[in-house]
């Protein structure tokens, strides 16, 4: 009994868990994962992100 | 039924594995924690569940998955230097047959190591990672802290979901992993995003901790005590407010006492009391025959090598009240008794290259963990990120389980590997994303400034 119990508990949460990563866009890619992009001092922010397009999407 | 319904759940992870690959590492880590082949009865144990989700992860991550931003570190050549080692050190076993038998599980231990922090590239995939580890040992740890409140415990007779004292449904072995659990649940209650903090998400981690601290009691393993012990004292390093934790751990203690068994009590009585009890005395006497074995032979004898092991030792105990005392001798001669301590293990069987490659491994570890505390202490909220709160839960952990394993032969654990594997990937996360100094250098520039006017 106790058996089927923590069975049925732990593999709900599991289920759940799977099944709300299922939809989850960040699992395969998320923004802070991508590499930092190089240091560019020159460029008025210091980071050379502004205005810029991503390239690939 | 159950075999129909845990084949049906592994099914379920497989055919969902089709959308993302990911969750057959997923899967994979389920099946290698639960053992759901040994839960059922019938035509599930002939399946060979682990070798399928083994190699499903395998082909997804090389066939299917993005390869953007796996990083291969150092630690995970460690892993598979230690891997190629033991293979070698297997061709030569002293002990073939043994070692053979260890080496089938022990590969696949570290060879997943080393996999998985290259699948774990992102925030969300990590704390997956460390959920469905959670959970699965959840599993077996809820099972026996149940068992334990309705008093079925005992050192040896807690009887898990499966009949088999091996892995991780070992009482010595269960009690430390489920203790290094601890800290990872912790993290995931307060960061989780899958499971969002709340109170269902509270109630169930307060559980589950719960039941996590009851196994040592439920498998009556002395060195469970020790983990506890341990993580007690850690927390007290990484918590907000120590006098309010150090008094609530104190106050929790004394309202535990009484509920403990008298069994449990008796047994934790006798840590002190070594010279009496066979299981202490053995382990030194282990211990020293190891040291001579790796003299004779320092590139280590392979798995198992322990079975070589003979000696006789003398016990002695004292019997009687004070004034009435009577010592008594005696002489037990012992063969092929197992290391019961990770180190020790590690050097009769790998000899001191395999132990030195294992403890770079470990220590490695711990510096990298610090490395990303103090990285993100400095920071303003700093200790209220993500990647703090997990550097900690995860040192925590292996700390725990660094000293568990000093009594406690589990140095080729799958569970610690995978644990390995989540440092490796949270370092190299860590250093993927914060490569830029930018910050660092601004705050080094602020900090100089200020310093003459403090002056």
């Amino acid at each position: 009994m106790i058996d089927y119990f923590t069975l049925a508990l732990t593999h709900g949460l599991i289920a759940a868990a799977l099944w709300r990563l299922l939809f989850r866009p960040d699992l395969d890619a998320d923004e802070a994962a991508v590499s930092a992009p190089p240091a560019r001092p020159w460029a008025r922010d210091g980071t050379g992100e502004a205005g810029e397009e991503p390239r690939d999407a | 039924m159950l075999d129909v319904a845990l084949i049906g759940f592994i099914g379920l992870l497989l055919a969902l594995g089709l959308k993302r690959p990911f969750f057959w590492v997923l899967a994979y880590i389920y099946i290698d924690v639960v053992s759901p082949q040994k839960i059922g009865w019938g035509p599930i144990q002939s399946l060979p569940v682990s070798l399928i989700a083994f190699a499903a992860a395998f082909a997804g991550y090389l066939f299917l998955d993005s390869k953007r931003g796996s990083r291969f570190s150092l630690r995970q050549a460690l892993i598979l230097a230690l891997f190629a080692y033991c293979g070698v050190t297997t061709l030569g076993a002293a002990f073939p047959e043994a070692a053979w038998t260890k080496w089938n599980w022990v590969w696949k231990a570290l060879v997943f190591a080393a996999f998985l922090p290259l699948t774990l590239r992102t925030r969300l995939r990590i704390e997956a990672a460390a959920l469905i580890m959670v959970l699965s040992i959840g599993t077996i740890i809820i099972n026996g802290g149940i068992k334990t409140v309705l008093g079925g415990g005992g050192y040896g007779t807690l009887a898990l979901l499966v009949r088999e004292d091996s892995g991780l449904y070992e009482g010595s072995i269960l009690s430390t992993a489920a203790i290094a659990t601890i800290p990872l649940v912790l993290w995931l209650a307060r960061h989780g995003t899958i499971f969002k903090p709340d109170w269902r998400v509270s109630t169930f981690a307060g559980g589950l901790i719960f039941a996590a601290l009851l196994i040592p009691v439920g498998t009556a393993a002395r060195t469970g005590l020790v983990a506890i012990a341990v993580l007690g004292s850690l927390l007290l390093r990484s918590v907000r407010y120590r006098f309010v934790y150090a008094g609530l751990a104190g106050l929790a203690l004394l309202a535990a006492i009484p509920f403990l068994p008298q069994s449990y009590v008796q047994r934790m009585s006798t840590i002190t009391q070594y010279q009496g009890d066979e299981s202490a005395s053995t382990r030194v006497e282990v211990w020293k025959w190891t040291l001579d074995y790796v003299r004779a032979n320092p590139w280590g004898g392979g798995f198992d090598a322990y079975l070589g092991n003979s000696f006789t030792y003398q016990t002695s105990k004292t019997t009687g009240d004070p004034n009435n005392q009577s010592i008594e001798h005696r002489e037990v001669t012992d063969k092929a008794r197992a290391y019961h301590s990770s180190y020790f293990e590690m050097l009769g069987e790998q000899g001191w290259p395999g132990l030195f490659l294992w403890l770079w491994l470990q220590g490695l570890g711990v510096w990298q963990m610090e490395r990303i505390r103090w990285r993100f202490a400095k920071r303003e909220d700093g200790k209220a990120s993500w990647q703090w709160g997990l550097a900690t839960a995860l040192q925590q952990a292996q700390l725990v389980y660094l000293v568990g394993a000093a009594f406690v032969g589990i140095a080729y654990q799958p569970f610690i590997f995978m644990l390995v594997g989540l440092q490796c990937a949270l370092w190299s996360y860590v250093k993927r994303t914060e490569a830029v100094p930018r910050r660092a250098t601004f705050k080094r520039y602020e900090a100089k400034a200020a310093l003459p006017q403090a002056g």
